[in-house]
């Protein structure tokens, strides 16, 4: 009796774990529309949707709603929606987004093996996305790196080997070089342009051993001779005309200039190979390490996908992230935006460009980490408007760059 | 001279009294005989019909206009619980250097965007309204789509023709042997050409606005004006000018708040820059409030600037008020 008990106590709970399971099933099986509020830099909706494509043919339930926002909209639509309480199921977030929305953004712990996600990402890429608690609350989807791209052929006019030279090259040697460059090629106006953004200008500043906040990151401390050295330097290029002041001070496209054949480099964003491949037809071009100062640098960047706490369909939204950041669907997603991946373990081969994608990596592995803790605090993203104002101040001559790196300081005192 | 002088005078004195003795008398009696009789039709019915626009008056621009001043005296991020912090706001403000560039900016930027729209706009409303010109209506088409165009695009067509390296007009001196000129690059250039370009974009609208009034006119008071020998000059200042105040007025305070609120263009054209050179008061709300995450500091800022066209329309009334119990 004692046995026939046993069996059917035994046959009783597996049925019941097998109709729990089918139930589980048939909740997470539901009908559900993702909401995925998204940006583009070039093509990157297009390419997230064919790539996640298998996924949705595969799970029929699950349905997308992609909201492409114009950048410059972009932060302000998130904002609305978080504190209306009605959050997107994803959003593609970028290094500086990330950290504003940090608090409301759902860990990814309990939904995924954690420890398998930190050791498939580059550190440097994760760190961006994780939380005050040490929880990692979003996906690196692609990094990026800044760099120095040049007119290939205008430097080749000169009679200079670029991309021997920058092999090793300091930022004298560039000096000396780039007036050659200018005096052998009558279309070629200036020798570097640098995007108007404080993030591109930070490329000069980590390299001349600059940085935005204290070594122990507690406070906003440009006040330091690597800093004051970078603007320094930065305007003197300016006032000699290596650097055309249209761009920081007219705000003119660098990239645009770039394209047009009238500068020589370009210190911009991985990005631009995609743009510059396309585009570029009446010279060659191609990427070079970026010229030393004290130390050698990139500035590490990226962006990311992420779910939010007050989001509808947590789960759901979860399943599709992991997805769509594996090996797989993370190296296609790369080769079509034409961009690097953050997974450590990626092997993409780009049908073009592939050694200009290998400088920007190379960049990137020598950039220290420090650069991506500055990054990621909100108050160098939080002042990143007055930084730029500042810099424009010292390039007008209306404040020396002593003065400009202590109003910031000012300034990020009270954040 | 001078007997022509009074005899405009009169003539137009003779004309208003006509005119606001006429249907104003008329009105007056109907609102007397309407509020004692006090039926529905005419008493709630008309505040029914208004009702809509009122509720959207009050959802959209009080209530938020409330909430702005209780917020300007909090310290408020978005994802922080507020906290009041009283006149902390209002009086970090008054140490804010760059608060005050911005602000003489836009007053600067409103002072001559107003006067050359009004200038422009009454110039052209006077050529295309008399019939004059062979293709009066087509004219005026063309002055008046480019305030149909959003000011985005209007501040990026504007860059793309006015860049420093890359602009059109620079590409074509440069060609000519010249060197090209900093239209965006110099602060004074840059703030000279954002005036240009919004007095290009918003005239033909002013212009619609103008012609309307001018159309108002009776053509028998510029008869009389030529019987009586009056030169075209005495004519505009005494019979146009007097007669438009009105439309004038209205154009004026439209004006000046369309130009303390310019944010799109300027953002579009010149970024603000170079430096703080073409920065207005908005731009630099929407700086502290979405770059810095402080709203409850941006909506100081934003209580100031609702202030100072407040005064502005306030004064604008005033001045017009007393100049026409003056005749």
């Amino acid at each position: 009796m004692k046995r026939i008990t046993g069996i059917l106590c035994i046959m009783f709970l597996a049925a019941g774990m097998i109709f729990a399971n089918g139930a589980k099933e048939s909740a997470s099986g539901k009908d559900v529309t993702l909401t995925v509020l998204w940006f583009n830099d070039a093509n990157e909706s297009d390419v997230f949707k064919s790539t996640i494509q298998d996924y949705l043919t595969a799970n029929p339930n699950v349905k997308l709603d992609l909201q492409v926002v114009a950048f410059n909209d972009y932060e302000q639509k998130l904002k609305l929606m978080i504190s209306g309480g009605n959050p997107p199921d994803l959003a593609r977030l970028t290094t500086a987004q990330i950290v504003t929305f940090m608090d409301t953004l759902e860990p990814l712990d309990s939904y995924t093996n954690i420890a398998q996600v930190k050791k498939d990402f580059m550190p440097a890429m994760l760190a961006y996305g994780i939380n005050s608690k040490g929880q990692v609350c979003a996906y690196p989807t692609e990094a990026t790196a800044n760099g120095m791209i040049v007119n290939k052929t205008a430097w080749n006019k000169a009679g200079i080997d670029v991309k021997t030279l920058s092999k090793t090259w300091t930022w004298d040697q560039w000096e000396e070089a780039a007036k050659k460059v200018l005096k052998a090629n009558d279309k070629v106006k200036y020798g570097l342009a640098v995007d108007f953004t404080p993030h591109r200008f930070s490329t000069i500043m980590y390299e001349m051993g600059g940085r935005f906040l204290s070594a122990d990151q507690k406070k906003v401390e440009l006040n330091n001779p690597g800093t004051i050295n970078a603007i320094n330097m930065f305007k003197k290029y300016h006032d000699e005309g290596l650097i055309p002041q249209s761009v920081w001070l007219g705000s003119e496209n660098p990239a645009e200039m770039f394209q047009a054949g009238i500068v020589a480099c370009h210190i911009g964003g991985s990005w631009n190979i995609n743009q510059y491949a396309k585009n570029v037809k009446d010279f060659e071009w191609c990427v070079v390490s970026t010229p030393k100062g004290t130390i050698n640098s990139s500035v590490p960047g990226g962006k990311f996908i992420a779910a939010f706490k007050d989001g509808k369909n947590k789960a759901a939204a979860m399943k599709l992230m992991a997805a769509f950041s594996d090996k797989a669907h993370n190296e296609k997603y790369c080769l079509g935006t034409s961009n690097l991946s953050s997974r450590q373990d990626a092997a993409i081969k780009y049908p073009a460009n592939s050694d200009d994608f290998a400088v920007f990596q190379k960049d990137l592995a020598a950039t220290p980490a420090f650069t991506a803790g500055e990054w990621r605090d909100p108050r160098v993203a939080k002042l990143s408007a007055t930084i730029k104002e500042q810099i424009v101040q010292v390039l007008m001559g209306k404040e020396s760059a002593e003065d400009a790196v202590k109003n910031v300081d000012a300034k990020g005192a009270a954040f | 001279m001078s007997t022509q002088r009074a005899l405009l005078s009169d003539l137009v004195t003779r004309y208003r009294a006509g005119h606001n003795s006429g249907p104003f008398f008329y009105r007056r009696l109907y609102m007397r005989k309407s509020t004692s009789k006090g039926n529905f039709n005419q008493t709630l019915a008309p505040l029914l019909f208004l009702m809509p626009n009122m509720l959207i008056f009050l959802l959209f621009i009080i209530i938020p206009a409330v909430k702005g001043l209780r917020m300007s005296f909090m310290k408020w991020s978005i994802f922080e619980t507020p906290q009041f912090i009283g006149l902390a706001n209002f009086k970090e403000l008054l140490k804010d250097d760059v608060f005050w560039i911005t602000f003489r900016n836009t007053i600067v930027f409103s002072v001559f965007t107003v006067f050359f729209l009004i200038v422009c706009s009454l110039a052209l409303a006077m050529l295309l309204s008399r019939n004059s010109i062979r293709g009066e209506k087509a004219f005026r088409a063309v002055f008046y789509i480019p305030s149909l165009i959003s000011m985005i695009a209007v501040g990026i067509a504007w860059r793309f023709i006015l860049g420093d390296e890359m602009g059109i007009i620079n590409y074509i001196i440069r060609r000519m042997g010249g060197t090209g000129i900093k239209w965006l690059t110099d602060g004074k250039l840059a703030m000279a050409s954002v005036i240009f370009v919004t007095v290009w974009a918003g005239a033909g609208y002013y212009m619609v606005i103008f012609i309307s009034g001018l159309q108002a006119i009776p053509k028998e008071l510029y008869e009389a004006a030529v019987i009586d020998g009056s030169s075209s000059w005495n004519t505009f200042w005494k019979i146009t000018m007097p007669l438009l105040r009105s439309t004038l007025l209205v154009v004026l305070v439209l004006s000046t708040i369309a130009s303390f609120k310019a944010y799109e263009l300027i953002v579009t054209m010149t970024k603000g820059g170079p430096g703080y050179a073409t920065k207005f008061i908005v731009q630099q709300v929407y700086q502290v409030a979405f770059t810095e995450d402080r709203l409850g500091y941006a909506s100081a800022m934003s209580m100031i600037l609702m202030l100072i066209i407040g005064v502005f329309t306030a004064v604008q009334f005033a001045i017009s008020g007393k100049e026409q119990d003056y005749e």
